[in-house]
Parts: structure tokens; C-alpha cells; sequence
């Protein structure tokens, strides 16, 4: 069962990237702006990667979040996309917004559909 | 005197005292940081006394240009003395806000305003042109202050905007006074309390929002008719309409003035999603409008870091979508009078803390915040009102970030790991990062407070974009750096000033970098009060082969003002002036050379990670070849911090081992006394 570009997720899956993680997984990016600068912005949910990827001038480490997707969310199946679109990618910019998609897609299929598939561990 | 009311208000609150001191005494200081780091100098014989003591002498300077036509830089005040905030010692320090205080307070007739002493009860100051009154304020303790501002308005102008107000016979106004006040965390002592006026402006860093508590004053408000004497008006408008006509946006093709500090699309300066409906509101005399005013109401005026505080938690929290709650918290920020930097560092740090299990309920450090609210409104009002008010480990909160983890037992290793990121002098950090951005963080941790100048940042922000969106930086590296060196006066000749490099970020060229803009800041920026969003001007994408007016702009509207011949090298030396002489009170404050270091993480936490990703773009070379290259990923090496040092006390005049002035130095300056002063108190460089 395809939802877009990934399968829909299983329960699992689902619950763990609804979850918030602890101190030692959580993710470090930045929001750059004007006067401010490189603001840090600590993550601990899924949810809020997706959010600093909407930022209009969002900055992280594609390759940490690569993995984190894949040993911290348990997500396979995303991580290799992301993995794909870092080589894809002409520039961050496009890196960017094509993760942000996947990511996206996935956080919807979550939100909305609960996930039924159980193939994807 | 052009451009000068002519005196200073002189206010002791111990014995409810006001006299004038002559602004003449002081003019060659010319105005802002210069007059009050001289007025501070006199006024207080004790350099070593705490923040909170009544003998602290805090001044609020205006300058020349402040009520004139000049863009951007009619409507800056500087706040200067003891500050409460920083650490281990409450360094002498400043603050600086825009708005309509300036310009009303010359046009009542004051060129600054000086406060000494402590009031036995809470008062407030009503200036009304030369009548000044100290006030009961027992009505005002315990408000916020917006509502502090509308008590006041009702009591000095009742009838509001658009009616005369009479203030005697002959002179009336339809204006409402301007006013500078404290919220309930400056009442409750806070070290991160900050003085607010109107809606959203704060003069923020330094504490002065506790420093006012401790001398129980809960505001000042001054309205006044008069009008500021200008040596050459058809000069002053000339200039004007030179640099519209040359450097502000081309309407006739916009996008080409995407760069230009005289007029843009949209100034950048919120970081919120934009108000559905909302007008752009300036301060007095500026060309531009930074701010907002929107149709709901929230976070009016408010720009910068208040207004990123808390728009990620709320987008998170909401599905990605910001709701009010992002505008709200903001407003609450200027409500309670908190520094919006501590708040939001803070808030980063104890979230930390709660997801490593130090901090919540039961836990060692006991916190009651609910941290599965974070992004709601509930959540930001308890969190702030924790710190506003001392409530449970708001008490902590209060006494910022920095000292909290020294509460808890936590700033060795919490500094050590970088969670707490306050970088220099027990301050949160700014963006600009001292591992990438080095002359920002050099200049804060040589000074007394992270600078938040932001004259440099344009060689971040132009390649750093570009490169991100997988464009070639235009004007390459090495033309950008010829562009900005030239206007490096008086190190013009010297382009490796600008060499980001880690091989050259430890270099006399980079020192010579820092001491330009120590100099610069301190006179044209912190003295004549050119506005830091406009000022100064290197590059401008509008001019044909990009030179900015930075140079020519200072001078040239300065002279028209006073009458002056100000050259910009004159106005660099006397920011060397007054460079030297807050040194020399920072001197006598304990500073020495040995406590000039950054936090542990700077020296081995890399900056933004190890991952190669396009972040954090400076010019520098590459073997010998000028490039953009990518800052992010590296530490500041602790030793060859030291050489740095080293250089930078070298070209400074200053004792290296010390750190302290030397006599020659400060005899050049015409500072004689100041090195007496040292010599006395066994301060004085060899």
C-alpha cells in the first residue's frame, strides 16, 4: 500500500515518530536570520525537524539527520530516501526542500492514516 | 552649540534632587556613549562598587543628530553604568534602544538624563520640557509595562492622540510622552530585567530593568516642545536627499536594491510569519521602519530576537502552523521586561536539562513547568512569569541562565558540553558565533557584553545564501574584501583584516579587524548613535561597483548637524578615546587578561557539528587564493586565542601581560587622568 512516495508506515513506526526522544538522540540545526544570526534549535520529535525544514532559511547536517532517521526513528525505508536525495541534490537548497517532502509525507501518513503496513521495521 | 538642547538632567533620588550639568562641560566627548562613559568616570569615585548599589550612576545620552532629519540616527538613546547581568563581575556597561525617547527628550530640552542615589519608595519621573517632578509611583509597583505607559499617558496627556495637550501658555502638543519603564521583573531584581519603551523596545542587555528596581524608580516620561538647532539645514537635506537618490531603493528597478541599508523591498527584522494586516511604523526620523503595527494588535513593535522566541515551539506544537501564541509570548517579554535572549536561550537550556531528567517534578532541580504545553500560551506566560515574578526556580531563572547553573551546581560541565551556550562573560550567545564569525565574538569577550553589532555580517549573509541555493557569490571573495578594506580607515591598506581563515583568524591583521570596530562602534554608532540596522554601509547592491556610503555618509550628515569638520578618521580616533576609557574602568573593575577567555565548549565543541554542509560561508584564503570558505565545523584553539590576545593588546597601546593600559598610551589620548587614576589604584600597564 503506497501513500505517495513511501509505503504507509506500521503502528510502531507511526507511534515512535510521534514520540519525542530523549537528551542523548535528540537533533541540532539552525534558523538563520538577519539580525540574529545562526540560531540554534534543538529537536526532540520528528515533528520538530519538519518544522525548522519549513523555515525559510533552515540549516543542518543531512548526513546526521540521514542516520538519525534511520537508528533513532527506526525508519528504513525514509532514511534511504533521504540518503538518495543528498546525493540527487545539486545544492542544500534542493536537498532541503526534497527531504522536507519526504519527511512531510511521512509525518502526514502518521498523523492521518495511523499505518497498517508492517513490512517496514 | 548645534545639535544640542545644552544641558543634562541631573536627578538624585536619595534626596529627590534635580540640577543641570552643562552639555558644554562635555562636548568633547560629543554625545551618547562618549558623554556618559565621561559623566560615569566623575560621577563615580568607587568603580568597583556591585550593580545594585545606590552609589551606581546610570546615564541615558542622546546625541547631536538625536530629533534631527539624519537617517537613522535620530531616535537611538544609550543607557550606560554598572551592569547586573554579566559574570563574575557586573561589568560598566551599555545599553541601546530607538523609538521616540531621543527625540523628545532633546526637544524637552535635555541632551541626557543622569540618575543617582535610590529612592526610599517607588517613583517615577515626569519631565515636562525644564519642569521636572519626581513622582509617587505606589500606583504603578506591581504593573506591567504597557500598562505602566497607559497610566502615565492618562495622567501627563488624558484626552490622547490627536488633542492638544497644553503644557503652559505658550507651548502645547499632540504627542503622548515617551517613556522608558520597568516590568514586574525589574521590581523583583531580576540580573535579566531591561528597560522597555512603548510597545516593543527594549534596551535589554545589562540588567538595567533591575538595576531601575533596586533604585526603585519605575519610570520616566518626558514630553517637550521645543525643536533642536541645526548648523546647516539645506546641508542636512542635501545629504538626505543624496544618499536617497544614490544609495536607497531603485524604483524603477527594485530587485537591484536587495542590498541597501537606505531602503529595501521589506526590511527583514521579524522572524515570525508575517501579520495577516499590519503597517510598517519607524522611529523618529528614519527613513525605513523596521517595526510593525498589525491589525490584531500582537507583538506590536516588537523585532529581532523577541519575536523568534517563541515561534518554532508554537509551529511544532501546532502542526506546523504558527498560531497566536508565537505573537503573544513575544508580547509577554515586554510586558514582564525580560531579556529576550536569556529567555529564549534559557528556555532551550532547562529543556535540556528535562529531557537529561535533571530538571521537573521531583527531579533535583525542581521545576513545575509542563513541558508538554511548550508552544502553547499558557506555557510562555508560566515560564515568564517564573522569572518576572521569582516564582519557585524562577528565582533561579531570574538571576540568569549562567548563574542558575552555578545554583545547581551544573556550569562547569554544562559549559564543557556547550548545552548552556553562553559564550562569553556569562552572557547567552548570539548567533554570530565566535568560532566562525571571530570578530564578533573577539570583540564581545574584550569588551564587557556580546556586541550585537552586526557591522560584518553582510560577509556571512551574501556568500553564505548564495552558495546554500547553489549560486556563485557575486562579487567574488577577493572583490568584496578590496570593496570593505578600503573603507577599513584607518587599516585600509590592509585587506588580510578580513581573512576568515583558521590559519589567520589568530593574526595582528585580524586584531587590527577587531580594534576597527571597537573604535568604529564606540564613536560613530554608540556616540553620534547611528542605528545598527542602517549603519555602517560597506556594501550596497544598487551601486554599481557595490560601495556602500559608509565613509562619507558619518561625516558628511554629522558636519551638517553641528557644524563641525569632522573627518570619519577623526571620529574612529575619538572611538579609540572612549574605547581606552571604559577600558580603564573595566581596568579598575578587576579586569586583567587572565579572566579574558571564552566559555570551555568554544575551545573543543566544533560549531554546528563535524557534518560538511553548506552553513556558515567567510571570505578567507585558500592557499594564498582568496575564496568564500566554510567556517562551520571548526573550534577556537585555546592557545593561539592567547597570541591573538597578545597582538590585540600590542596594537591597542596596552600591557600584555596585563591586559592594563599603559601611561603613553592614555597620555595620547588626552587622558592624563585616567592614568593618574589608574597609577593611584596600582592598575597602570608597564
Amino acid at each position: 500500500m503506497r501513500s505517495g512516495k513511501l509505503r504507509v508506515p506500521s503502528n510502531d513506526l507511526s507511534k515512535r515518530i510521534l514520540s519525542e526522544v530523549g537528551f542523548e538522540d535528540r537533533l541540532e540545526g539552525f534558523r538563520l536570520r538577519e539580525r540574529s544570526g545562526p540560531m540554534p534549535v534543538t529537536m526532540y520529535s520528528f515533528e520538530e525537524v519538519v518544522s525548522l525544514l519549513n523555515d525559510p532559511h533552515p540549516r543542518l547536517d543531512f548526513e546526521e539527520l540521514e542516520g538519525w532517521v534511520r537508528s533513532v526513528m527506526g525508519d528504513t525505508e525514509l532514511a534511504e530516501q533521504i540518503g538518495a536525495a543528498i546525493k540527487k541534490g545539486d545544492n542544500d537548497r534542493e536537498r532541503t526542500y526534497s527531504i522536507r517532502d519526504f519527511m512531510e509525507e511521512r509525518l502526514n501518513q502518521c498523523r492521518i492514516e495511523g499505518g497498517h503496513n508492517e513490512n517496514i521495521v | 552649540m548645534n545639535g544640542y538642547a545644552g544641558k543634562i538632567l541631573r536627578i538624585d533620588l536619595t534626596d529627590r534632587r534635580t540640577s543641570a550639568i552643562d552639555t558644554k562641560d562635555y562636548e568633547p566627548w560629543v554625545g551618547g556613549h562618549g558623554i556618559g562613559s565621561a559623566v560615569f568616570w566623575d560621577l563615580v569615585k568607587d568603580k568597583t562598587i556591585k550593580g545594585f548599589d545606590p552609589r551606581n550612576v546610570i546615564t541615558i545620552m542622546t546625541s547631536p543628530l538625536s530629533g534631527t532629519l539624519v537617517p537613522g540616527a535620530s531616535a537611538r538613546t544609550e543607557v550606560q553604568g554598572i551592569g547586573i547581568q554579566s559574570y563574575p563581575v557586573g561589568w560598566f556597561t551599555r545599553s541601546n534602544f530607538g523609538g521616540r525617547f531621543a527625540p523628545m527628550l532633546k526637544y524637552a530640552g535635555w541632551d541626557g538624563i543622569v540618575i543617582e542615589g535610590k529612592a526610599d519608595k517607588p517613583v517615577w519621573i515626569d519631565i515636562r520640557n525644564e519642569d521636572v517632578k519626581i513622582k509617587d509611583a505606589k500606583n504603578l509597583w506591581g504593573l506591567d509595562t504597557w500598562k505602566t505607559q497607559e497610566e502615565i499617558w492618562r495622567e501627563v496627556s488624558g484626552r490622547g492622540y490627536g488633542r492638544w495637550m497644553e503644557l503652559d501658555s505658550e507651548r502645547r502638543t499632540t504627542q503622548r510622552p515617551a517613556m522608558l519603564t520597568i516590568g514586574p521583573a525589574g521590581e523583583n531584581l531580576s540580573r535579566i530585567g531591561c528597560l522597555i519603551h512603548d510597545a516593543g523596545i527594549a534596551s535589554g542587555q545589562g540588567g538595567f530593568g533591575g538595576i531601575w528596581g533596586a533604585k526603585n524608580l519605575k519610570a520616566i516620561s518626558v514630553i517637550g516642545t521645543g525643536s533642536i538647532e541645526v548648523a546647516n539645514a539645506k546641508e542636512l537635506m542635501s545629504a538626505r536627499l543624496w544618499a536617497q537618490a544614490k544609495y536607497s531603493t531603485d524604483l524603477k528597478s527594485i530587485d537591484a536594491s536587495w542590498f541597501a541599508h537606505f531602503g529595501r523591498k521589506r526590511p527583514q527584522n521579524r522572524f515570525w510569519d508575517p501579520h495577516e494586516s499590519a503597517r510598517l511604523q519607524a522611529c523618529i526620523g528614519c527613513h525605513l521602519g523596521c517595526k510593525e503595527r498589525s491589525a490584531t494588535g500582537y507583538g506590536n513593535e516588537s523585532t529581532c530576537e523577541e519575536t523568534a522566541f517563541y515561534v518554532g515551539y508554537d509551529k511544532a506544537k501546532h502542526g506546523g502552523k504558527q498560531t497566536s501564541a508565537a505573537y503573544i509570548a513575544t508580547d509577554l517579554l515586554q510586558k514582564y521586561g525580560i531579556n529576550g535572549y536569556e529567555a529564549s536561550r534559557g528556555l532551550i537550556y532547562i529543556r535540556a536539562l528535562q529531557k537529561m531528567g535533571a530538571l521537573g517534578y521531583g527531579k533535583k532541580i525542581g521545576c513545575g513547568l509542563d513541558f508538554r504545553q511548550l508552544g502553547e500560551i499558557e506555557f510562555a506566560d508560566q515560564y515568564l512569569k517564573m522569572i518576572a515574578f521569582r516564582k519557585g526556580i524562577g528565582d533561579d531563572f531570574a538571576e540568569g541562565f549562567f548563574r542558575a547553573a552555578k545554583r545547581w551546581g551544573r556550569l562547569e560541565e554544562d559549559l564543557k558540553t556547550g548545552i548552556l551556550p553562553y559564550s562569553y562573560w556569562g552572557l547567552p550567545e548570539h548567533g554570530y558565533d565566535p568560532r566562525a564569525e571571530v570578530e564578533w565574538g573577539y570583540g564581545s569577550i574584550l569588551g564587557d557584553r556580546d556586541i550585537n553589532e552586526h557591522d560584518f555580517n553582510f560577509l556571512f549573509w551574501w556568500p553564505s545564501g548564495a552558495i546554500w541555493a547553489g549560486k556563485r557569490p557575486q562579487p567574488p571573495a577577493e572583490e568584496i574584501v578590496k570593496i570593505t578594506a578600503e573603507k577599513l580607515v584607518p587599516y585600509e591598506k590592509d585587506p588580510l583584516m578580513l581573512d576568515f581563515s583558521t590559519d589567520n583568524i589568530y593574526s595582528e591583521h585580524m586584531a587590527k579587524l577587531v580594534g576597527w570596530h571597537r573604535h568604529y562602534t564606540r564613536f560613530w554608532k554608540e556616540s553620534v548613535l547611528y542605528c545598527d540596522h542602517r549603519w555602517p554601509e560597506f556594501i550596497n547592491s544598487r551601486i554599481p561597483g557595490y560601495r556602500g556610503i559608509t565613509g562619507e555618509g558619518e561625516p558628511r550628515f554629522f558636519n551638517a548637524v553641528t557644524g563641525k569638520k569632522f573627518s570619519f578618521l577623526d571620529g574612529m580616533e575619538l572611538g579609540r578615546k572612549v574605547w581606552n576609557l571604559d577600558h580603564a574602568i573595566w581596568t579598575l573593575q578587576g579586569r586583567h587578561r587572565d579572566m579574558v577567555h571564552f566559555s570551555d565548549y568554544i575551545y573543543h565543541v566544533p560549531y554546528g557539528g563535524l557534518g560538511n554542509y553548506a552553513m556558515y560561508y567567510l571570505p578567507g584564503r585558500d592557499k594564498g587564493k582568496w575564496d568564500y570558505i566554510r567556517v562551520n565545523g571548526r573550534c577556537l584553539d585555546r592557545a593561539r586565542f592567547e597570541e591573538f590576545k597578545t597582538e590585540f593588546y600590542n596594537l591597542e597601546g596596552w600591557d600584555v601581560r596585563t591586559g592594563w593600559p599603559k601611561r603613553g598610551t592614555l597620555e595620547s589620548l588626552g587622558l592624563k587622568s585616567v592614568a593618574d587614576e589608574l597609577e593611584r589604584h596600582k592598575k597602570l600597564g608597564a
